[in-house]
């Protein structure tokens, strides 16, 4: 498994987390009304007779913000592994919230994933699968100590000529 | 340590507080305390104010699919469902034209149904206000229901 601790390997897998993190929050923090309406289809925050509606606007409201600063700090470098922790915890969401409709037998019509307007794609067991792999990658960034570059190692002295 | 938890707290609130100003300031921000189906103009009524409406001879129409009227709805209730709005309004335009009092209704919990229906019936000129929460709502409250496909 000493591949899995390729430097190059690593920052791709973060670097690409990253960016599909971006993409993700884009479109949801252009039109927060409409994704608003797509967490209340969820049924996991509200709104209900009790709950009313402010938990899920709050969700809607924040979830793409914290999305697009984690993938922010996963591309650029800068706390990367406690990014890759909070991606980790924002995909087990997801998979819990798609489990549970796919579960309820709910039809959210529009996952609210990388759009949140017009004919999106629904919530299935493709979904599910697709943010499994997302999450191991988080987790994979989170946990993995990339080697150092066999060339230039930050401890070796550099050579004399 | 390879992960430090106070970081993870800062990433949070600070995405947090983020979406909490873009909300506030970007101009197309979101009414936290209101309902994301509800547009300018759409009025909306509690469940104790649609029993008293329902008790004083107000139309209340079911907005969802047939088969859930079917099943159960609140008495009186016509079905008006939205994915089979005009052949359901041209049967019942008469008896709306009738009506002083247009109640709509929907199974809640982010159900656009009631909200497109009083919408379109606006535009033909019946006034109509929806049930806040829908159908979840009136049997939380615990008010009366009639099973099967009669009113």
């Amino acid at each position: 498994m000493r591949w899995l601790r390729h430097p190059n390997l690593y920052w791709l897998v973060s670097i690409g987390l990253g960016v599909v993190f971006v993409w993700a929050s884009v479109p949801k923090i252009a039109h927060p009304v409409d994704f608003a309406r797509i967490v209340y289809r969820y049924r996991l925050a509200g709104p209900t007779a009790d709950l009313g509606v402010v938990p899920a606007n709050l969700l809607a409201v924040v979830l793409p913000w914290v999305e697009a600063l984690t993938g922010l700090l996963l591309a650029s470098g800068w706390w990367r592994r406690e990014a890759a922790a909070v991606a980790g915890g924002l995909l087990t969401i997801f998979v819990v919230a798609v489990g549970y409709v796919l579960w309820q037998g709910i039809d959210v019509g529009h996952c609210g994933c990388f759009t949140v307007g017009g004919q999106g794609r629904g919530a299935g067991w493709t979904l599910v699968a697709e943010d499994l792999g997302l999450l191991a990658a988080a987790l994979y960034v989170m946990l993995v100590r990339p080697r150092e570059p066999s060339s230039v190692s930050a401890t070796a002295p550099l050579p004399v000529a | 340590m390879l992960v430090r938890p106070r970081r993870i707290v800062v990433i949070l609130v600070a995405g947090a507080a983020l979406g909490l100003a873009w909300n506030a300031l970007s101009g197309r921000g979101l009414a936290l305390a209101r309902n994301a189906y509800l547009r300018e103009g759409d009025e909306t009524i509690e469940a104790a104010e649609a029993r008293g409406r329902l008790d004083q001879g107000a139309l209340f129409l079911d907005a969802r699919p047939l088969a859930f009227y079917q099943m159960s709805h609140i008495p009186g209730a016509l079905a008006l469902p939205e994915d089979d709005f005009d052949r359901a309004f041209t049967a019942l335009e008469p008896r709306l034209r009738a009506s002083f009092d247009v109640v709509v209704y929907c199974s809640g919990f982010g159900c656009e149904a009631s909200h497109l229906v009083a919408r379109r019936l606006k535009e033909r000129g019946i006034p109509a206000v929806v049930l806040s929460e829908g159908w979840p709502a009136w049997q939380e409250a615990g008010y009366p229901i009639k099973e099967g496909p009669q009113p």
